[in-house]
């Protein structure tokens, strides 16, 4: 029973109760969108390449190697920019038992890691920077690892679609949904 | 606020940016600041108030400034800007790449640029740049003049055998001061601190009865305020903008040369019995005040808002007017900047760049700040 959906251009979230009348299983869906028109521009582009080289070949009298180098690395960079291969990524809450997430791969690969419920201290919000960008990213910080686990290994869902999934973690997880989620750092004046 | 100084980093543009954002807050305003990273401390940190910090993983290149690459920033300046809603950029400091950098990105964007200098370079005085050098609050390094207090602290002590020295800091010249007690044997006359926090900054102050001040350069001096604060007479350099900062009875100056100022102690030490510290403070108290700085800047603010939006053309136009071959690299670099932001709107329309929620401060400020994630939920639940 799908529950609610929220959608951009890129994502689409849905979130699925499992047998509704009882409270087992959560499911949170993050599924990605097939685009079209990256496709088309990858595509067209690679045989503008091609094209071109083949033109060389026939009028500058280049070697066929040139040509099948260039074929080959048209190949690479098709296979490079249009590899999608990740379909969608789940998390599914069980509220006594732990969470389960789950990234499904576009060739039927399905990768699953479980975090039994008194191993999650508390599901974090959290804004990461790069050099280029800032993005949100859903963690979960894990009792005795130094290190955060994030809920979304692959893709990059928008905060909207991050946010019911944190308040269902909470609620599973039995932490506050909005207090204290970042720490003050003053300077000692 | 944008600036490649900024905490955990001290001194005087950093704190100027800290206390300037808080009374601001307190105003009402949204401040978010902009440096680099600092080591391990990279992303978003919140400090007091809710001031949001953003720490750009640029690596620092020399001197704490982020490697200079025109256009390099552009990105996450753009993304930065979009997400917070911002409505005004101010940078501070004329040798922070990054505040230029990004009040270049700002102005082809379209948005309102604030710049506060907070160097001598006054963009007209071209000696001052030799002297200029990167120091930590009392410093002892060139330009704090430890040179001058090597030569000026073994002849008062000469002069007036009750005088001792207390001197808080620490620095490259530290080792120079220390060998100048050693060569005069005044370990009982002159008390070495090392470096003082700042919290005890004043129990410090309170001790003595004349602040010495031996900069060679000096843009503001904060710490000769701080001195006059705790009802301390100064003797300072007549350099910079030090003449500016206090009355002159709560000062006497000298050129930057030993005998001058060996001259001025000896006439501050004269007037000292006319000195009431604690009028002093009560007259500094009125004299300035951080929430004071903040209006004025506010009104700095109003008229920048004000100001017409201008064209790429218009921008243009000025920039040409800046040199004969200046005017022709400056717009070159100018047009690429605009060409690389237009670019950078097809490939990551704004639309698809999320706003973040605004900061709700929870009743216990001391236990932390909390994100209203309810009333964000209300306006993008569901499509």
């Amino acid at each position: 029973m799908v529950e609610s959906c929220i959608s951009n251009k890129i994502y689409s979230y849905k979130h699925e109760c499992k047998w509704p009348n009882s409270e087992a299983a959560d499911v949170h869906n993050i599924i990605v969108r097939k685009s079209r028109s990256k496709g088309f521009l990858v595509f067209f582009s690679a045989l503008l390449i091609l094209a071109n080289v083949i033109l060389l070949f026939l009028i500058k009298d280049k070697s066929i190697a040139v040509v099948f180098w260039s074929f080959i690395w048209d190949v690479l960079i098709v296979k490079l920019l249009l590899r999608k291969p990740v379909e969608k990524e789940s998390v599914v809450v069980m509220p006594a038992l732990g969470v389960q997430l789950e990234t499904h791969y576009v060739s039927g690969k399905i990768i699953r890691r479980f975090v039994p419920i008194d191993k999650i201290l508390k599901p974090v919000l959290l804004e990461c920077v790069t050099p280029v960008t800032c993005y949100w990213s859903l963690s979960l910080i894990i009792q005795e690892e130094a290190e955060l686990m994030l809920v979304f290994k692959e893709l990059r869902p928008p905060v909207k679609m991050l946010v019911p999934i944190w308040k269902a973690l909470c609620a599973a997880t039995g932490s506050e949904g909005s207090l204290n989620t970042f720490t003050d750092d003053g300077p000692c004046c | 606020m944008v600036s490649d100084f900024f905490y955990p980093n001290f001194g005087g543009v950093e704190n100027h940016i800290y206390l300037l954002s808080q009374c601001l807050i307190k105003l009402g305003h949204k401040v978010v600041v902009l440096t680099h990273a600092y080591g391990n401390r990279s992303g978003v940190r919140y400090m007091t108030g809710g001031l949001k910090v953003y720490y750009v993983p640029w690596k620092p290149f020399l001197m704490q400034n982020t490697l200079p690459t025109f256009y390099g920033t552009l990105p996450i300046i753009r993304t930065i800007l979009i997400r917070e809603q911002i409505s005004l950029v101010h940078g501070h400091q004329a040798f922070s790449t990054l505040c230029h950098e990004a009040l270049m990105h700002a102005r082809t964007m379209g948005y309102k640029v604030v710049f506060t200098d907070h160097s001598l370079y006054g963009f007209a005085d071209v000696g001052s740049i030799h002297m200029n050098k990167d120091c930590h609050q009392k410093r002892l390094v060139y330009r704090k003049g430890a040179d001058l207090l090597v030569e000026v602290i073994p002849e008062v002590c000469r002069m007036y055998p009750n005088v001792r020295f207390i001197v808080g800091g620490d620095g490259p010249k530290r080792v120079r001061l220390e060998e100048m007690r050693e060569k005069h044997s005044l370990q009982d006359r002159v008390e070495m601190l090392g470096a003082v926090p700042h919290a005890q900054v004043r129990s410090v102050l309170i001790s003595g009865h004349i602040f010495l001040n031996s900069s060679l350069t000096e843009a503001f001096c904060i710490a000769i305020l701080e001195a006059a604060s705790c009802g301390l007479l100064t003797v300072s350099t007549r350099v910079g903008g030090v003449p500016e900062v206090l009355p002159d009875d709560m000062i006497v100056l000298a050129e930057p040369d030993p005998t001058d100022m060996v001259q001025a102690i000896k006439k501050a030490i004269s007037i000292l019995p006319m000195i009431d510290p604690q009028d002093m403070h009560n007259r500094m108290k009125k004299l300035y005040d951080w929430h004071d700085v903040a209006k004025r800047t506010e009104i700095v603010y109003d008229r920048a808002l004000k100001c017409s939006n201008q064209s790429l053309l218009e921008r243009l136009s000025r920039y040409l007017a800046c040199g004969a071959w200046a005017g022709k690299l400056f717009c070159l670099v100018m047009i690429i900047d605009f060409l690389l932001w237009r670019l950078l709107q097809l490939w990551k329309p704004a639309e698809d760049i999320e706003v973040v929620p605004d900061i709700v401060l929870s009743h216990d400020e001391d236990r932390g700040i909390s994100q209203d994630f309810q009333a964000f939920n209300k306006d993008h639940s569901l499509r």
